[in-house]
């Protein structure tokens, strides 16, 4: 073989990273775990491992005095192509992330996921993205494992405060929606918008050449439309996991397209993305809440310049470099 | 016998942490932009969330001339912005009324310009639709309709400890073209320390229009007060000496019956050691 053949086989992936690459698809085919991964994982479950936890010490302090230890970080990643809708691909590539990251909490005997981040890294691909979430597993001491551990987006201190109050976050909902406004008709996501010569686009387009101030109302009525189907989405999406949605991530566009001789297409985009909680309704909140004013000066309105309430300055008076 | 000294947890989270599902939601889904303090705090004052509303308004601005020397108000500009405001308010107030809401807190009006025309923009008001946990009627807005409210959980929970309820959102606007200073008077201070009287003028002017507009509705409202008032300076792509002052609050009105000034406790003071 020479030297040339041994410099070629040493720069390709060894026989084991190969055999670990074969691992993954297969698994990721068959909507399973490769077998090291399921070994790492039962092996921090069974304590014959380190755990490993994003919590800070003061969150390790009140899950331990709630009966609760973590067990080890888990992820779930989907890298997602877009094709014929970029607004539905955003949902899909969620869910299929969720059922991921679900699977590695089971495996590692958890009844729960706590901290849970939405990442994405900042490279595209052409007209895809990948939807990443990592979180830590957690195991509740008097409980037996979870078939279905709940996936918590909150950090664990706000996790064990819902859960005294009686709620649980169980998992993420997405409600995802896109319309065309357009003068045919023929919407993508199932538009509905009626055709002719008078249609929204044409009344849309001679409200925006006028010099008058005044309310595009069919434009107004197309955009609640979508938002409004995006949120029944996410009451659907909600539903089998639990009674309620904390919705946090509100993202919406409206782009607009021209055409030759003819007024512009509108598409409408709108994702909403929350976190499922399960809870009794009119609960009974058992801690009192005693008011306080805390001295730092930190919180002091006086001591941020540049905010709203105090802007004729716009830095304090010692702008140092910094420490000496 | 046991010997679990860990702090007790609710059977029913317990039972969902196994693994447990409940079937069915009896009482539907609510959907909320409430942080988890807030979600604590507004069930802490005997509130549930039912439902997010939004209300919004896409406006396009049209154009009003003002003379070169004159301060004055622009007036048709004026009452586009309220009238967008408004609409996206009144819009958000029917969803939360659909729902069955008493009331709307942590209202957010934000305006959003459309990067494809710089005339054109979205007035968004969103906030969480909130009913009264036993059925409590006494927290309606006025005419019977839900209330609309800027505050926070936190402060919702703190206003009703205090006494008092949240009535309606109440705003006023103003946009004022100010005059520019002929090339006598210009040259007449050029090198010297002087007040700009007009600028001075016309600055007052706009934002005492703004304020008296907001103080009007509140009044009319059947307000008491209104809390957490705030007086904004913006220009929407306008030329350099056209701006709007918006004035924006809650009006209140005390509970019937409500907290005796004696009984509120006063708050304890802390400090934090660890930050």
């Amino acid at each position: 073989m020479g030297l040339f053949g041994a410099l070629f086989r040493r720069r390709g992936p060894s026989a084991e990273a190969l055999e670990r690459a074969r691992a993954w698809e297969e698994a990721l085919e068959r909507d399973a775990l490769p077998p090291f991964v399921e070994e790492r994982l039962a092996g921090a479950a069974a304590g014959r491992a380190a755990w490993v936890a994003t919590m800070s010490p003061a969150e390790l302090r009140l899950v331990r005095s709630h009966g609760i230890r973590p067990v080890a970080t888990v992820s779930g990643t989907c890298w997602y192509h877009y094709g014929w809708s970029w607004t539905q691909g955003h949902a899909e590539g969620w869910h299929l992330a969720l059922d991921r990251i679900r699977r590695e909490a089971a495996a590692a005997g958890a009844n729960a996921v706590v901290d849970v981040r939405m990442r994405t890294l900042r490279h595209t691909f052409g007209a895809s993205m990948d939807f990443t979430l990592i979180g830590t597993a957690v195991k509740i001491d008097r409980l037996p494992p979870s078939p279905d551990p709940v996936v918590a987006t909150v950090p664990a201190l706000e996790f064990v405060r819902l859960i005294e109050a009686g709620i649980v976050p169980v998992g993420i909902a997405v409600g995802a929606q896109y319309e065309w406004m357009d003068n045919t008709g023929w919407g993508g996501g199932g538009g509905g918008w009626s055709s002719g010569w008078s249609g929204p686009t044409w009344n849309t387009q001679s409200v925006l050449r006028s010099w008058n101030s005044q309310p595009l109302y069919e434009l107004t009525d197309f955009w609640e439309g979508i938002r409004r189907a995006a949120h029944a989405e996410l009451r659907r999406n909600v539903a089998p996991m639990g009674n309620g949605v904390l919705a946090h991530i509100q993202f919406g566009e409206i782009i607009k397209q021209e055409r030759d001789k003819q007024p512009p297409n509108f598409l409408g985009r709108h994702i909403v993305i929350g976190t499922v909680v399960d809870t009794p309704r009119r609960a009974e909140l058992s801690p009192d809440i005693e008011p306080v004013v805390d001295m730092r000066d930190s919180l002091s309105p006086l001591r941020l310049p540049g905010a709203a309430r105090h802007s004729a300055y716009s830095a304090d008076i010692i702008d140092q470099e910094g420490a000496i | 016998m046991t010997d679990d000294t860990t702090q007790p947890m609710p059977e029913h989270a317990l039972a969902r942490l196994a693994g447990l599902r409940r079937e069915g939601h009896p009482d539907g889904i609510f959907t909320s932009d409430f942080s988890v303090n807030e979600f604590l705090l507004v069930r802490k004052a005997g509130f549930e969330p039912i439902g997010l509303c939004v209300g919004s308004c896409i406006y396009h601005l049209g154009f009003q001339f003002a003379g070169w020397t004159a301060s004055q108000e622009l007036d048709l500009l004026s009452t586009a912005m309220y009238e967008a405001r408004a609409l996206a308010m009144e819009r958000m107030r029917a969803e939360a009324q659909n729902m069955g809401a008493d009331g709307i807190v942590g209202v957010r009006l934000a305006v959003k310009r459309l990067e494809w025309d710089a005339k054109v923009l979205e007035f968004v008001a969103i906030g969480t639709g909130i009913v009264h946990g036993k059925g409590h009627t006494g927290f309606k807005g006025p005419n019977g309709q839900p209330f609309t409210s800027a505050l926070s959980g936190q402060d919702f929970w703190t206003l009703l400890q205090s006494g008092y309820r949240p009535l309606e959102m109440v705003m006023g606007s103003c946009v004022y073209h100010v005059a520019r200073r002929g090339p006598m008077a210009a040259l007449g201070s050029v090198g010297q320390n002087v007040e700009l009287t007009n600028f001075s003028l016309a600055l007052y002017e706009a934002r005492e229009i703004a304020m008296e507009r907001m103080q009007l509705e509140a009044t009319k409202a059947g307000a008491e007060g209104v809390v957490g008032a705030d007086l904004h300076e913006g220009s929407h792509n306008w030329s350099s000496h056209v701006i709007e002052f918006f004035a924006i609050g809650t009006a209140i009105v005390p509970i019937e019956g409500g907290a005796d000034p004696e009984r509120i406790p006063d708050p304890k003071l802390v400090l934090s050691v660890n930050s």
